[in-house]
């Protein structure tokens, strides 16, 4: 990477440019391999990565030959329902940004509005900034940025916040990428109600809810990854379980399965303990058995509404 | 007369890359980073006002340089300094200063004596500029 | 034909009978001995006469420097002399040099006054170094556990509180000794002053023989020098000093000298070596209570730190006066024109400005040592260094030291503020570029080269003087060397 940002600092300019050395020089088909392994499924997300990793390219290449002068806008915008892996790919972008030479360091700093926006007059402006200055030479990954605009709220500063980011975004690109977050439709709000953030967002990249088959195999790496395993019944049993869970609201995509996943150990722990008469095998320790799943009430209210006024993506726990 | 305090002094101006070179430095010792500003260059004026609180956790220089420009928008007319502080035990001070903005005009101090007894001397010193009250030194 | 095993004697009616036992059978060697956490070790290179029995001249050692005497006393059974008996309990060759051997003794903490290097030493070094048994001794280094350090007040300033005082930081100190080092009336000694700390040095210097002679009375310096200090603190905005040497006669002397000094404003005082482990104890008693850096020049150490087989190390003198109380303490500058091994002096420099010494043989530090937050001394480079090897004085002395530069700052051939300003520069410069990450051993040259485009002092300084260099065998150096270690 640092010989691409070299030959990017040097003054004198090339009339070739070898892509295949360029690509290869800047290591990112490792990052693409990482993004393969952690994210299941998730193909349009990862296409679109890479056509924007191969559009980085060519600006370099094209700087390299001195076709372009401005630096390009990196900023962006992941849209889609919680749990389906955005945060992940921002870190993973902030990989491969910083292997193009386009952000000095790879870290990210992950915040939402309350880190952002003070709560009395001139609170605001000094919070903002030590994020951004924290951030800087890296990533700066704002979830759920919506909630920085509250116009029916006269007494917000939000608008403080937005304002400063919007010069940074300008001012500083060559210092910092923001990435914002969070639901589509409210983030096209957002961006309606605020035509300056729009124009500086460069990237936009949909996350679509995964699959039923794909939660599945999820469910079974997650599950391996604590060294469990689900018993043939047990499979059957997953199987219907997410068909009926991802109808049902506040289903948070990876991480409504991980929690699942964490109350069938639960329950498998006390089936165990409950018939401790007979000392047990390796094989019972790891197995999850189809009784651990079906306890869920996933399975009894199949058709109600959830009552409960949690925020199931902030607090992770929906209950079932 | 040029103010010679502060590790670089004697070197022509740091630019603005330079500067981030050397906050790059003390990031990578794991100090912090301050910016501080005052219109009394007195050598005994330990306290300048301070421009914000230290920074701490920066990854990147960028951060610090930020401040530096914001503080130079504010105060153009005054002494500028950055300072990166170390916390560990054996130190827990200061382990660099170095000035990075200067008024246009420096005029420098007047050394005032006052005879004592015998032929012993007090010295005093008086920046020019602190004939002007604070906030009017430097034009 | 086998020796007989000397052994201690256990049995008391036998230890005590009249006559002359050996220190082996008097109890002075130990091996089986612990050493404790408050004993006070010290370790000695001993060269035994020929044929004398190696581990006897180790508990001699340890003998006459606590209880022993040549004879057997029945007063000693008043004591309880198991305790106060210095104990020898480990003795190992010298790599490469037959007939010595590093001896270490064990003292306990009972043995010595609180707070008081003239018992010390008196103690470890009062009365053994004569001793006919043995051809040679040199006292190699000590520890000192926390529980004796503790009653030490240790410098009166240190160097993160001097730096505070200055408001100097991230680069070393620079000083210069005024030339001539006698002759100079009072006012033109004044003249020296202000020009070097005009051009950009924080200090100039007294010599250490400079104290009041006829061609300079101590009270006219003083004024003079006060007035170069000021003025040029007028023309620069930095707080400057010159190290105003208060070495007298008597303490009461001493005690006039530093008064009037503190009267007229001066930041720092120095005295010489030679006044005596008593006197410096007082004087930096005094600085503390005055707010003065107090500066040791360690005139006269040379006549028995420089020789390897017999002497004092100067480690050892270093750590007595970081116990003693000093701010600043000339310690060698490996380049210059004075003794000085680049290991030796690393472990001599890391003895007075680290908070914890590890063990480390190779330069020269045989025990690990604790500073229990005592504050740390600067030291000082002094001695036939010049700007063009600014480079390698940063690398091999790092950033806590005050480098001087007389002949370098008042002999530059377009004066003395241009010999001060070639140093500043020169020395700013090369900070800069270790910061930015260069590698100024290699670099140095050219980063100076470049520095002197812009400033004409320093180019003519590289150019009178970059072909002086001071390459001696030294005469001091480590017995332990890393050894390659074969590829397996």
């Amino acid at each position: 990477m640092s010989a691409l940002v070299e030959l990017v600092k040097d003054s004198s300019l090339v009339d070739q440019v070898d892509l295949a050395q360029l690509y290869a020089e800047s290591d990112i088909e490792a990052t693409f391999t990482e993004i393969d392994r952690e994210l299941i499924g998730l193909i349009p997300v990862k296409t679109r990565i890479r056509e924007i990793a191969a559009l980085l390219l060519i600006e370099r290449a094209r700087r390299l030959m001195g076709i372009e002068a401005q630096a390009p806008s990196l900023h962006m915008c992941f849209t889609g329902n919680p749990g389906t892996g955005k945060t992940t790919v921002a870190r993973r972008m902030a990989q491969i940004l910083h292997r193009l030479g386009y952000v000095r360091r790879d870290h990210v700093v992950n915040v939402t509005r309350d880190d952002l926006v003070g709560q009395y007059i001139g609170h605001t402006a000094p919070k903002t900034k030590d994020v951004i200055k924290k951030a800087m030479g890296g990533v700066l990954f704002i979830d759920e940025a919506y909630y920085l605009y509250r116009p029916e709220n006269e007494r917000d500063y939000g608008q403080e916040a937005i304002e400063i980011l919007l010069q940074v975004m300008e001012d500083n690109r060559d210092d910092l990428v923001v990435i914002l977050a969070g639901y589509r439709e409210r983030m096209d709000v957002f961006f309606r109600s605020n035509p300056g953030m729009a124009s500086r967002i460069a990237h936009h990249i949909d996350f679509p809810d995964y699959s039923a088959e794909e939660l599945h195999r999820i469910a079974e790496l997650m599950a391996a990854s604590m060294h469990y395993r689900f018993d043939a019944e047990a499979q059957a049993a997953l199987h219907e379980y997410i068909g009926l869970r991802m109808t049902q609201p506040r289903f948070a995509n990876a991480r409504s399965i991980r929690n699942a996943l964490d109350r069938a150990r639960l329950r498998q722990a006390k089936r165990l303990f409950e018939n401790r008469t007979a000392p047990i095998g390796r094989r019972a320790l790891e197995t999850i058995a189809a009784a651990d799943i079906r306890a869920s009430r996933v399975f009894q209210d199949k058709n109600q509404q959830r009552s409960t006024e949690d925020d199931n993506a902030k607090a992770g726990a929906d209950g079932r | 007369m040029r103010l010679t305090q502060g590790q670089f002094s004697f070197l022509p101006d740091l630019s603005d890359d330079e500067i981030k070179l050397q906050c790059d430095y003390a990031l990578q010792q794991g100090w912090s980073l301050a910016v501080e500003f005052t219109d009394d260059p007195h050598p005994r004026n330990i306290y300048w006002e301070m421009w914000g609180t230290p920074m701490f956790d920066l990854r990147d220089p960028a951060g610090a340089l930020y401040e530096v420009n914001e503080c130079r928008k504010a105060h153009a007319d005054k002494y500028i300094k950055v300072l990166a502080f170390d916390r560990n035990r054996g130190f827990e001070s200061i382990r660099m200063f170095f000035i990075v903005n200067r008024p246009k005009e420096e005029p420098g101090f007047d050394l005032v004596r006052s005879e004592g007894p015998g032929r012993t001397i007090h010295y005093t010193l008086r920046p020019y500029a602190a004939e002007q009250p604070a906030g009017q030194r430097y034009r | 034909m086998n020796k007989p095993v000397v052994t201690k004697i256990t049995d008391a009616k036998r230890r005590f009978q009249s006559g002359v036992l050996q220190y082996k059978q008097m109890g002075y060697w130990d091996p089986d001995y612990e050493p404790k956490p408050t004993d006070v070790l010290a370790v000695f290179r001993i060269t035994p006469q020929d044929g004398v029995d190696p581990e006897e001249a180790a508990a001699a050692v340890a003998g006459e420097s606590s209880t022993a005497t040549w004879t057997v006393v029945w007063t000693d059974r008043l004591t309880d002399y198991p305790n106060y008996q210095a104990k020898a309990y480990r003795l190992d060759p010298v790599p490469g040099t037959p007939g010595q051997y590093f001896a270490y003794i064990a003292y306990d903490l009972d043995l010595f006054e609180e707070g008081s290097i003239a018992n010390l030493t008196a103690s470890i070094i009062g009365n053994v170094f004569g001793f006919k048994p043995l051809k040679a001794l040199r006292l190699e280094d000590m520890r000192l556990p926390v529980a004796y350090l503790k009653t030490f007040q240790g410098p009166p300033t240190g160097i993160v509180v001097e730096r505070e005082r200055l408001n100097c930081y991230g680069r070393p100190l620079l000083g210069a000794t005024m030339k001539p080092k006698l002759g100079l009336s009072g006012r033109n000694y004044g003249r020296v002053v202000i020009e070097a700390l005009t051009g950009g040095l924080d200090f100039t210097k007294d010599d250490e023989n400079i104290n009041s002679q006829p061609f300079m009375h101590w009270r006219d310096r003083f004024l003079y020098c006060m007035e170069g200090v000021n003025k040029a603190v007028a023309r620069t905005g930095e707080i400057k000093g010159h190290y105003l040497n208060v070495t007298a006669a008597t303490m009461e002397d001493m005690y006039e000298r530093a008064e009037f000094a503190k009267q007229l404003g001066s930041v720092i005082i120095m005295v010489d070596l030679v006044i005596g482990y008593t006197a410096i104890q007082s004087i930096s008693k005094w600085a503390r209570r005055n707010d003065m850096i107090l500066h040791l020049h360690r005139a006269g150490h040379s006549t028995y730190t420089r020789q390897k087989n017999h002497g004092v190390s100067f480690r050892v003198i270093a750590k007595w006066m970081r116990m003693a109380g000093v701010d600043h303490i000339h310690a060698g500058t490996v380049v210059g024109k004075l003794e000085g091994d680049p290991n030796v002096i690393r472990g001599i420099y890391d003895t007075c400005r680290e908070t914890h010494v590890p063990q480390n043989l190779e330069h020269g530090i045989f025990f690990e040592q604790p500073w229990a937050s005592l504050k740390k001394t600067m030291p000082v480079a002094s001695g036939g260094i010049h700007a063009g090897q600014m480079h390698q004085l940063i690398t091999y002395l790092g950033e806590d030291v005050v480098l001087q530069f007389g002949g370098g700052t008042i002999g530059h051939p377009m004066g003395i503020q241009a010999g001060a300003t070639a140093n500043r520069v020169a020395l700013e410069a090369i900070i800069k570029a270790r910061n930015e990450g260069k590698d100024i051993w290699r670099e140095g040259p050219q980063v100076l080269a470049n520095a002197a485009k812009t400033c004409t002092p320093l180019r003519a300084a590289l150019d009178t003087w970059k072909d002086v260099t001071f390459d001696y065998a030294s005469t001091d150096s480590v017995d332990f060397v890393p050894t390659p270690v074969a590829a397996v």
